[in-house]
């Protein structure tokens, strides 16, 4: 980056439109292009590759992984063990276990992408606007973010949901993905607050931002183009991440009873269901615990990889 | 120093003002009904709603209830739940035995968590470091109580080592398990930063120079190397020490333990907010109370670090 023609593609591309800016993105020594270089070497992108086109896949085409009905219910055949017929046996209400550990997916996926998403958006707006602008806004932005999180995650989700979503209501399917979601998201932003306000405070001094502002640039370009790519890193970092606690948040939500709830197929509600059968038929319990475990896996190895790859300092 | 300390605390004055305001906010004023379902599968008679908005102070303006909160709340006065039994009584119940599960739980992550990062952190790249790294990868991965009902599942159902239930009075031999599920997760993120902090100062001239004077290798890791890793270590075990108390939540549910945070799953469960409020609150203050102990504490571990 350091080479005189990169510096001066960078200026020239502040007076003239996307042309210039594509091309310096897509020259051989990018940021994203290194990381590639970096990812495609490593054993743990790999498999954290494929497990993630496995869980997608599952999400969007669960009859591609089995045949049943994860509603199809068989009484008498509560809580049997594993067979050849149904390889994680049946659950209480003797449904099958892997089919709805297999639909489950779909449910816990889109919660931890959207709320990731959610998050994201939020979070780096507020802090670039705040970085940027500064003063009452930056002040009014901090303060809100510490109060939230001076509340301990589990615990502020517990008291939110716990209040509009409580534990005898029954809301509708998506009224309660959505209200999940929010809440997710609404605890979760002032960490990626942080990091997008730290990394503009850094570069709103470089001098390729002031050569922009003297070129005439107005806030929004320079936010756009010269501020955003530079706190884009390590908020990719730390949402690919994030999907995955936020996979876990959930399931422990709905553990609680104030998460998700039936008729909604979700591993969290198929662990909470059977805490009770622990004796009896732990099956039930621990093949959709693996599954969730192994889901929040990818997307941590994930994360891993990608900050191995994008933060220079362990190289 | 004594500067920053005040004006730390005055900066936490805001913070507990507005965080124990949306408590209080969330938990009576959002809609819903905080009487639902008191009175079994039938509705509640007016007069016994009425009745208990006038007990609970319901009727009042929202600031006007708030201000009532925080006098109760500095003269210990917290009232009582909805079976009018004390709820200071039960906190007093509960607290030693959180407090004996934490303090355990952070002794485990101290001692493997650190263990595990200096062996790691010392032969970068050699069998330990993988065995570490891929350990605190599965641990990071694995939800808290995943951990908890594998665990009970194995050790309590299956081989049958400890009893899946903690007892009423919870001694220290059934703590063990639920303390270790409860640090689980931060046992990883110990071990990583102290992997990473050893791996960084192992590069420092200090270090160099302590190995040139001919200093044995014991001296060189236990005095120079560790003194100087240790520091954001144990800031990090300090902040997490408030972020446990409400972990154990999910942890004390699952081994029925009666602390702290056993009475907030079965208030939650149960829907009586006059103990969710106090509860939470106390959990907040000493979060946050420890955080700031944590930051004041770094400044005189690291005497590098100037506050101004």
């Amino acid at each position: 980056m350091s080479e005189p023609t990169a510096t001066q593609d960078l200026i020239k591309g502040a007076d003239e439109p996307a042309v210039n800016v594509g091309e310096v993105q897509d020259s051989r020594r990018s940021l994203w292009r290194d990381t590639w270089d970096i990812l495609k070497r490593r054993k743990i992108f790999w498999i954290s590759l494929v497990l993630l086109i496995m869980f997608l896949l599952m999400a969007a085409f669960p009859s591609l992984f089995t045949h049943k009905d994860p509603e199809y219910a068989t009484l008498a055949k509560s809580m049997e063990g594993p067979s050849s017929e149904a390889w994680f046996g049946y659950d209480l209400q003797g449904r099958d276990v892997y089919a709805r550990a297999v639909y489950g997916a779909r449910t816990s996926i889109i919660v931890g992408v959207l709320a990731t998403l959610a998050t994201v958006l939020i979070g780096g707006l507020t802090g670039v606007l705040a970085a940027y602008f500064g003063r009452w806004l930056d002040a009014i932005v901090s303060r809100v973010g510490e109060m939230l999180l001076g509340l301990p995650y589990v615990l502020g989700a517990i008291i939110i949901l716990g209040t509009i979503a409580p534990a005898q209501s029954n809301p509708s399917k998506t009224t309660i993905m959505a209200v999940v979601i929010i809440v997710l998201a609404l605890l979760g932003w002032p960490i990626v607050m942080r990091i997008a306000r730290s990394a503009v405070i850094q570069a709103k001094h470089q001098d390729y931002v002031q050569a922009a502002r003297a070129l005439g640039a107005g806030p929004l370009r320079i936010i756009f183009k010269h501020l955003l790519p530079n706190s884009l890193a390590p908020i990719l970092v730390y949402a690919t991440i994030t999907v995955g606690s936020y996979i876990s948040a959930e399931a422990t939500l709905s553990l609680l009873g104030i998460g998700l709830r039936p008729p909604v197929i979700s591993w969290g509600i198929a662990i909470a269901d059977h805490t009770s059968y622990m004796r009896t038929g732990a099956h039930a319990l621990l093949f959709p615990a693996a599954f969730l475990s192994l889901c929040v896996l990818t997307f941590v190895m994930l994360g891993e990889a990608v900050r191995d790859a994008l933060d220079p300092k362990l190289r | 120093m004594g500067r920053y300390a005040i004006r730390r605390l005055l900066q936490l004055v805001p913070v507990v003002l507005g965080t124990t305001f949306i408590i209080n906010y969330m938990v009576w004023q959002l809609p819903g009904d905080p009487f639902a379902g008191r009175c079994g599968q039938r509705p509640c008679p007016d007069a016994y709603v009425t009745a208990m908005r006038e007990q609970f102070g319901l009727d009042q303006p929202i600031l006007v209830q708030y201000w009532n909160f925080l006098k109760n709340l500095l003269t210990g006065n917290l009232g009582v739940d909805f079976n009018n039994v004390s709820v200071a009584s039960q906190l007093a119940d509960a607290w030693p035995i959180t407090i004996r599960l934490a303090l355990m739980a952070v002794a485990f992550e101290a001692i493997i968590g650190i263990g595990a990062g200096v062996l790691s952190g010392l032969k970068r790249g050699g069998f330990a470091d993988n065995v570490v790294t891929i350990s605190t990868l599965f641990l990071l991965s694995l939800p808290i109580f995943v951990t908890g009902y594998v665990l009970q599942w194995v050790l309590g159902v299956q081989v049958g080592v400890i009893e899946p239930t903690v007892s009423e009075e919870a001694r220290v031999s059934e703590l063990v398990v639920p303390a270790l599920v409860l640090a689980s997760l931060n046992m990883a993120f110990t071990a990583r930063l102290t992997r990473t902090s050893i791996v960084e100062n192992l590069r420092a001239d200090y270090v160099r120079t302590a190995v040139a004077k001919g200093l044995t290798n014991r001296r060189v890791v236990g005095i120079h190397l560790l003194r100087n890793s240790l520091i954001p270590v144990l800031t990090f075990l300090g902040t997490e020490v408030g972020n446990m108390m409400s972990g154990a939540i999910i942890t004390e549910g699952i081994f029925n333990i009666h602390g702290i945070g056993g009475l907030m799953w079965r208030a939650i469960n149960g829907q009586d907010y006059t103990i969710v409020v106090p509860v939470a609150t106390l959990l907040v203050l000493v979060y946050l109370i420890t955080n700031l102990l944590v930051d004041l504490l770094y400044g005189v571990l690291d005497p590098r670090i100037r506050y101004e």
